[in-house]
């Protein structure tokens, strides 16, 4: 096998994998008998490249439900959200969820945002209010939620575990951050949405990458030595030529959140225990 | 010129779903018929689908049924089928498997030997590896039938071509991931070279539950050239005549499939045994 880091698609991968991740999201659609999808649409590059993947594939049958936190989430992100819609004629409800944040922030002890476990936790709410939202929109019509996770995401465990973790399906959970870049151009994604510095929106200017302590480019290529190449710390460390130290940070970082990966375990009782023993597909017939 | 037309049912099996995979077969031979094919073949475990999990062990009666009426229509259309489905010996053990029916008759079943058991992949969960390479007797040619990962081992397509195959089939459900296709059809041509031999390869297409069957079937005549591609990912039926003398032909100069010294085999099997230890 070679060992060498290949995360850039070529074109000719670019098209399958449109076709791919379109296809899953039909499939998935019809099998249950749902009627749509809805999507989170933040105006960031992962949930823009679903919605219009989606889009392209279910037409009317896509609802885009834009849920800005007003005064914290980047103006410019509602914005290209909302551009993004109405130039590709895409249904949508703008829901702001500024109350609900408050309500749920009432509930706490303290509200002092300079204490980190505070902080934290409010932001934490945040996408688990939206996730409400996506479910009480997908029962209402019948549709399923379209995740917008990626691959780099999925393995830093960087995502709030019921909240934009919580989905039907994952289209690009498979694509690392870069891949997400490449696939959001190769479809025409606008360029303001793909320059965009990545953020998950957590709070005020908040970045991923100042957060995570790397840039994408750097931890999508430790990761795919690690997972895809199956190698060592010390030899990715090697293979990369970083510091055995900065590949431990994001090592730990995969196996810490492997509980947010899997659905909740189930303690063993019987011979036919139904995360270990029990396996069916989800699309059976 | 002695030829045969085969057909290649890339059929989009679904999970479980054994009556609509049984009719999908069946609507195969009916169009096999109808473009003249002398031979059918469908993916592997076209009955039940691939990927099924714990399903193939509460089907495998439903299954063996659907292989029942399968044979019947092929029986009726005159068309020899090679067909995927689960098989049971007497004792009751399950096996991936490929049933040759000529005539109205199975004149065989081909027991996948080499079961895949790695990353997403649990056939042994299932099914035990058959351990015989025949070649099957059908009107229009000898046929060597393997599947799947049996083709990423140069052995089983060998011992088919030593038993005398004049053209080998491969029913297939490869899902896709990156490169996969053209690894594949490396693959495919290297034991073409090796054994100066015609292949058929047909892979299942669709997706289920995230994993894409990636269609792309392919037939290589036995110069190596690729006289016959269908589509990536989407269900297709097409038929391709293959020239079965070429292998002779070719095998006129190209010494290395008859000469091929017995002790170097025997002397293989010793390493083989080597590493094993």
């Amino acid at each position: 096998m070679n060992e060498t880091i290949e995360i850039r698609l070529t074109q000719e991968e670019l098209e399958i994998f449109k076709r791919i991740i379109q296809k899953s999201i039909l499939t998935r659609i019809s099998k249950i008998g749902a009627r749509g999808g809805v999507v989170a649409l933040s105006g960031g590059i992962d949930s823009s490249l679903v919605t219009v993947l989606a889009h392209e594939v279910i037409g009317d049958d896509l609802v885009a439900i834009i849920m800005p936190e007003e005064g914290v989430s980047p103006e410019n992100d509602i914005k290209d959200a909302l551009n993004l819609v109405k130039s590709r004629g895409i249904r949508y409800r703008y829901i702001k969820i500024n109350d609900a944040v408050r309500w749920f922030s009432s509930l706490l002890p303290s509200r002092d945002l300079s204490d980190f476990s505070t902080r934290l936790t409010i932001a934490n709410v945040k996408p688990r209010i939206r996730m409400i939202i996506n479910y009480m929109f997908a029962n209402l019509e019948n549709k399923i939620v379209l995740g917008t996770s990626n691959k780099t995401e999925l393995l830093l465990g960087y995502g709030t575990k019921f909240g934009d973790m919580a989905a039907d399906i994952y289209p690009i959970g498979d694509l690392y951050k870069t891949q997400v870049w490449q696939l959001a151009e190769y479809i025409g994604i606008p360029t303001e949405i793909i320059r965009k510095k990545p953020s998950a929106g957590l709070w005020k200017g908040q970045t991923d990458e100042e957060e995570l302590g790397h840039t994408y480019y750097e931890i999508d290529r430790v990761l795919f030595a690690l997972v895809e190449l199956e190698l060592s710390v010390r030899e990715t460390a090697e293979l990369l030529s970083l510091s055995l130290e900065s590949v431990e940070d994001i090592y730990r970082r995969i196996i810490r959140s492997e509980h947010k990966r899997k659905p909740p375990t189930i303690t063993r009782l019987s011979k036919m225990c139904l995360d270990k023993d029990w396996r069916y597909p989800v699309e059976r017939y | 010129m002695r030829k045969i037309r085969v057909a290649l049912a890339q059929i989009e099996t679904k999970l479980g779903d054994v009556s609509g995979n049984k009719e999908k077969i069946i609507q195969s031979i009916y169009r096999s018929r109808e473009a003249q094919a002398h031979i059918l073949v469908t993916p592997e475990l076209s009955t039940l689908g691939f990927g099924s999990g714990d399903i193939y062990l509460d089907r495998v009666n439903e299954n063996l049924d659907a292989l029942e009426e399968i044979r019947e229509v092929s029986a009726e259309a005159g068309v020899t089928t090679i067909v995927g489905f689960v098989d049971r010996d007497d004792r009751g053990f399950y096996y991936n498997a490929a049933a040759v029916i000529v005539n109205g008759k199975i004149i065989g079943r081909y027991r996948k030997v080499q079961l895949v058991n790695y990353r997403l992949f649990d056939e042994k969960r299932y099914f035990r590896p058959g351990s015989r390479l025949p070649v099957f007797d059908t009107p229009r040619a000898r046929i060597g039938v393997l599947i799947c990962e049996d083709v990423w081992f140069p052995e089983p397509a060998r011992a088919v071509t030593f038993r005398g195959a004049e053209l080998i089939v491969v029913l297939s459900a490869s899902p896709y991931d990156r490169g996969k296709n053209t690894l594949w059809k490396d693959f495919l041509k290297e034991r073409v070279r090796d054994n100066i031999l015609p292949f058929v390869f047909v892979n299942q297409s669709g997706i289920q539950d995230g994993v894409t069957y990636w269609g792309g079937s392919m037939v290589f005549n036995a110069s190596g050239k690729l006289i016959k591609e269908l589509p990536l990912i989407e269900e297709a039926f097409d038929v391709v005549e293959i020239d079965l003398e070429e292998s002779r032909r070719l095998r006129r100069r190209d010494i290395r499939v008859r000469e091929v010294r017995r002790e170097i085999l025997e002397e293989l099997l010793r390493a083989y045994e080597d590493m094993q230890r």
